[in-house]
This record gives C-alpha cells, sequence and structure tokens, in this order.
C-alpha cells in the first residue's frame, strides 16, 4: 500500500501547537509514511465557515481537496477539526452530485481546477494503526511503556457525526486504545475518552470550556490514569495548556500530562524529546516518561 | 437464534432522607435470543427476578420516548435497543439511568430540567408579522427531520454542554426552535432568532455532535443548530463572541488563506475580553504558545477572492436538504 499523503496539518498544527507537526514528520519519516505539503491550501474554516458562509465553505474545502486530487494522493491530517471538516464537505460531494456540479461550477469561474470527488480524508493516527504494516510499527517500538496507565482521549470530531468518515468512527473507534496496546501501555477505560474537550466554547463560554477539560481529566486521573494523549491539536491545546486554568475553575489540582499520540508514539521510538517539542507543554510528560524509562 | 446469557449490570438507586443519591451495580443473569430489546430484558427481570427494579416504559415502539435510559455508555430507547448490540465480549450490559437530571429511582430521573428548557423556546406556533398561510412543499426540506422528535431527552442525556452547564438549552429545544423558524405559519421568525442568540442558546452549542449520533429518530440536532446560527447571522444578531468567531474566518481565508490565530481573540471576544484574558496570553507564551502577527500566504490566494466575489454576486442554495416523505 502506497504511503503517500498530502499533508494537511491544520492552522493549529502550523503555529501553537506545531509540536504536533514536528512530532508528526518524525513518526511518518520512521513509519515510510511521505507527507508531501500542500503549498496551495488554505484553512479549513473549522466549523465556523460553515455556519457563517455555507456555500463558500464547501467550495474552500473542495479547493483543498482538489489540490490533492491533483497530485493523486489521499488528504492526511492531524487536527481532528480539519478531518471532520474536509470528511463532511467530502461526504456531500460523494453523496450529493449536484452540490459537488454547483460548487465545481464556482471553481471553473474562479480558475480553480474542478473536484472528481476521488479521493479520501485521512488521519495519520488512521494510517498508522491501519495502514502501516503493524510488524513494522511494533518493531520500531523500541521504549515500550511497561504498563503505563494511558487514557484515550479520540476528540469529537475523530468520531462524530460517524457517518462521515472513511475510517471506524463514533463509538466503534478504537485506534487509540490500539495504539496504546501496540506501544506496551494500558489504555484506561473511562466515560470522557469520547466526549468533548471544549476547544469550540473556548471563547465564547470560556468556564464552561474549562470545566469540561477538569471533567474530563479528572475521570481518566480517577480510573488510574497516569497520562493522556489525543489525535487532535486542537484537544491538545485544551486538555494540557488549558489544565491549570481549569484547576482554577474547579478548585482542585489536576496535573494529569497530556500529549499528542504522535508524541508518545515518537517518545516509544526513542525519538528526541527537542524534535517532539515535549518542552512545550505545559503539564509536562517527561517525569512520567522518565519512570518508565522513556 | 440461538439464546445467550447476558449479564444486566444494572445502577440501583435510591434517594436517602437528606436529598442525596445512593448507587450501587447489580447484576441479573439472563438467557435472550440476540435481537431481544433490553426493554423486554428489563421487563423479564421485573417480572421473574426482581419486582423492585423501577424504570419508565409505554409504548414498546420508539415514539413514546418513555424509556430513555443510559445503555452501555450511552442513552437510547430501551425498547429499541438490541442486546447483541450493546453487550461487550463477555456479555455484559450496562444499564443506568439518564444523565444530566436528577434521579428518583433507580433509572427514573426528573425529567421538568429537560422540558422547562423546552418550554423555554416556546414550542408552539405563534402569531406575529411574518405569519404565511402559503406552505408549499420545499417548506418540509427543512422542518422534516426535526419534526421526527419525540422528546425523549436522549440527546439532553448525552450532552457534552449540558453536562457543564445547567443554563445551556440544550439539543432538543434548539432542534425545536429550529423546526418553528423555518415554519412558513410561524410569525415571529425573526424575533426568535433574537432571542436564540443570547447567551446559553445557539451558540453555546460546543458542536460535539454527540446529539447527531445519540438521537434515535434521526433528528441531527447540532445540524438544526448550525443552521441556526446561520440564519441569526444573515438577520444580523451578530453581536456575541460566538458569531464574531464564525465571521472572522471568511476574510482571513480570502485575504492570506490561513486564519490569522494573532488576532482572532480580539475580534471574538474585543478588546475588553482580550484584556480579561490576558493572564491566559502570558501562560501561553511561557510555553511559546503565541500565533504569528504575520500569517503566511498560501499559492493561488487571489483563487479565493474570486470563489467568494462569484458566490456573493451569484448565491447558491446547497444547503442540506431532509428527503420527501411520501405517503405509499
Amino acid at each position: 500500500m502506497s504511503l503517500e499523503f498530502s499533508f494537511y496539518p491544520g492552522c493549529a498544527g502550523k503555529q501553537v501547537q506545531k509540536e504536533a507537526k514536528s512530532a508528526a514528520h518524525a513518526v511518518a519519516r520512521e513509519l515510510g509514511i511521505t507527507l508531501h505539503p500542500m503549498p496551495r491550501a488554505s484553512c479549513c474554516g473549522a466549523v465556523s465557515l460553515r455556519e457563517a458562509k455555507l456555500a463558500f465553505s464547501l467550495a474552500v474545502a473542495a479547493r483543498i481537496l482538489s489540490e490533492a486530487e491533483a497530485a493523486g494522493r489521499n488528504i492526511c491530517t492531524i487536527c481532528n477539526t480539519c478531518l471532520q471538516t474536509l470528511s463532511h464537505a467530502n461526504y456531500r460531494f460523494k453523496h450529493e452530485p449536484d452540490v459537488l456540479e454547483k460548487i465545481n461550477g464556482v471553481l471553473k469561474k474562479a480558475g480553480v481546477r474542478p473536484y472528481g470527488a476521488t479521493i479520501k480524508v485521512q488521519h495519520l493516527l488512521w494510517v498508522v494503526m491501519d495502514q502501516v504494516d503493524q510488524k513494522v510499527l511494533k518493531s520500531k517500538i523500541t521504549r515500550p511503556l511497561k504498563g503505563l496507565k494511558v487514557a484515550p482521549f479520540y476528540g469529537c470530531h475523530n468520531l462524530r457525526p460517524s457517518e462521515i468518515y472513511e475510517s471506524k468512527a463514533g463509538d466503534e473507534a478504537d485506534h487509540l486504545d490500539r495504539l496504546i496496546t501496540v506501544l506496551g501501555g494500558s489504555p484506561v477505560s473511562y466515560g470522557g475518552a469520547r466526549k468533548c474537550c471544549g476547544f469550540h466554547v473556548m471563547l465564547s463560554d470560556p468556564r464552561e470550556m474549562r470545566s469540561m477539560v477538569a471533567t474530563n481529566c479528572l475521570d481518566a486521573k480517577d480510573n488510574g490514569a497516569e497520562l493522556m494523549i489525543s489525535p487532535c491539536t486542537l484537544c491538545d491545546m485544551s486538555l494540557n495548556a488549558y489544565q491549570m486554568p481549569a484547576e482554577k475553575v474547579v478548585g482542585k489540582k489536576i496535573g494529569l500530562p497530556e500529549m499528542n499520540f504522535a508524541q508518545l508514539l515518537g517518545a516509544s521510538m526513542g525519538l528526541d524529546a527537542g524534535e517532539l517539542g515535549l518542552e512545550r507543554l505545559h503539564v509536562d510528560p517527561r517525569p512520567v516518561l522518565k519512570s518508565k524509562g522513556l | 437464534m440461538a439464546e445467550k446469557t447476558y449479564t444486566f449490570r444494572v445502577q440501583r438507586n435510591k434517594v436517602t432522607g437528606d436529598g442525596k443519591v445512593e448507587s450501587r451495580w447489580q447484576d441479573y443473569k439472563l438467557s435472550a435470543e440476540p435481537t431481544t430489546t433490553v426493554l423486554i430484558c428489563l421487563e423479564q427481570i421485573k417480572g421473574h427476578q426482581d419486582g423492585t427494579l423501577t424504570y419508565r416504559m409505554s409504548c414498546r415502539s420508539a415514539i413514546c420516548g418513555s424509556c430513555a435510559m443510559k445503555i452501555s455508555g450511552r442513552t437510547r430507547l430501551a425498547c429499541k435497543t438490541h442486546v447483541e448490540k450493546v453487550a461487550d465480549a463477555n456479555g455484559v450490559i450496562h444499564v443506568s439511568p439518564m444523565t444530566n437530571q436528577p434521579i428518583l429511582k433507580d433509572m427514573v430521573v426528573d425529567i421538568r430540567p429537560f422540558y422547562k428548557h423546552v418550554a423555554k423556546i416556546k414550542p408552539y406556533l405563534q402569531e406575529g408579522p411574518e405569519t404565511d398561510t402559503n406552505v408549499g412543499r420545499s417548506s418540509y426540506d427543512q422542518v422534516n427531520h426535526v419534526t421526527q422528535c419525540i422528546m425523549c431527552g436522549s440527546c439532553y442525556s448525552d450532552c457534552t454542554m449540558a453536562e457543564v452547564s445547567d443554563k445551556f438549552v440544550g439539543p432538543a429545544a434548539l432542534a425545536k426552535a429550529f423546526r418553528f423558524v423555518s415554519d412558513p405559519r410561524e410569525g415571529r421568525k425573526t424575533a426568535r432568532l433574537r432571542e436564540l442568540s443570547e447567551e446559553h442558546q445557539m451558540w453555546s452549542c460546543c458542536r460535539c455532535a454527540q446529539c447527531v449520533e445519540t438521537c434515535p429518530k434521526d433528528v441531527k440536532p447540532m445540524e438544526a443548530i448550525v443552521k441556526l446560527r446561520a440564519r441569526g447571522m444573515q438577520k444580523g444578531y451578530v453581536d456575541g463572541p460566538g458569531p464574531k468567531h464564525a465571521l472572522a474566518f471568511h476574510g482571513d481565508i480570502q485575504k492570506t488563506g490561513d486564519l490569522n490565530e494573532f488576532t482572532l481573540m480580539q475580534r471574538t471576544i474585543g478588546i475588553v475580553g482580550t484584556l480579561g484574558e490576558l493572564g491566559m496570553a502570558i501562560h501561553l507564551m511561557k510555553k511559546g504558545k503565541v500565533p504569528s502577527p504575520f500569517p503566511h500566504k498560501i499559492d493561488g490566494v487571489e483563487e479565493l477572492g474570486n470563489i467568494f466575489r462569484i458566490l456573493e454576486e451569484n448565491p447558491l442554495d446547497v444547503e442540506t436538504k431532509a428527503k420527501e416523505v411520501a405517503p405509499e
């Protein structure tokens, strides 16, 4: 299977959460996944553009999908919201030919290559767990987690609405649990694994957003978690960078290190902590990793 | 089909004298076919093993909404749920009451908080300046999904915002609101959108889509919320942080292609709000989490300006529409 992708890191991965992007490149290199840049790709518009300018949001998505299609590759991303936004548009293009035709009409007039609705939108986590030869993956794990209790946090936009995704989604998704097991860790079962990190109400409902962070992290901790991982740059931002502010809202210490799945995978491969950007995390995972010899 | 033995791990709840809830898990073993519903199993348990087990039920046909309860991690109608679908590898099925509402006994919750929120959005047609007496076929395009709601409260029970805020009006109430905003006969469509733009209403949905996944009647509440937001902004209700944030994207995408995260906060919550968040900004800066004020410009950015202009001049109707339901 070809492991060549058009890489779409998302706005957070390019800037505030650039450690996730750097870790993604590092693990991709080790696993023989090639992530090609997309020089023409714009911001996907996230959940907001669809509300403000629906037709424009579909055209923006079609233009991004078309760039990857012209290169003959599927898209691979590390942001759940980019994954959902592009998958949602792609699902509509594949199921509503009249919508695709209308949007392609606009692209042509604007001088953009029309989209043929032939490519898939994938998450790097799915690629690692479903497309990389699992023997190869296991052979790269030089520093196993020795039973470390790791809470998977999937993130809403990796899961729902499940019909739009081209991989296991919704309650069926098990990629993170499988990854934790492959790394030699023990996946923690807790209620928050498929709940919301609050990122998209960070500014409109700041108190509620922080309560979500606290509720999910405390739930994981109460169930024995020593570390949490997520496949999403936005969940990372909420659960890690906003964990201390969340402690103030609930009046409780949390202290649960959270990191991007690619960072933990890289650490288990023995990759350089600097390349994985571990020093950029507010709740530092290095002490708990060190305790397991990573 | 062959019968199998399932273990129903049921949460037994009792309200004590001081108003606290005492919870414990009780196992019941039962032989059932894989397609037997959870409700039938609960009735078997109540009839033959433990008459004290308490839950609500009525129609057995997924139309009254009484038997909504948490079954293996998600709120479902017990009468519509096959045991095999929710049993784990060991044949265990977890059953507990709906969440986000006070427990009365075992699986029975006080549904008043849910109904109070629904009442808030005035779930009935109102006379007013926008009343239209002509109802065309296309009117059904938008209301068909949302009129399937049976008010079972499953979406509210699984709502991740309701979990942290009892003020949030919730998915079912907002789906109901959309049903009236989309009905040509409704006289106060614009006034409704103004009210829905206030705090804890449509802009407080965190877009987790759990309600879309949970709803046993395919109402897709979050899709209705997205459409309400679009209609609210079209009517000029753009003052809150929600709409300001939504409107921040299309300008950036035309200008550079990338989102200008550096100015995004100020554009969403204003200068005063941003000053209030200064502590947070310093906290983020400590780890170098500051976006560049000079976003990178993508190749072919002028194409996005062209697309935007073409669509502003010739708007396209690309909203999702419910399938027409024709009588047989």
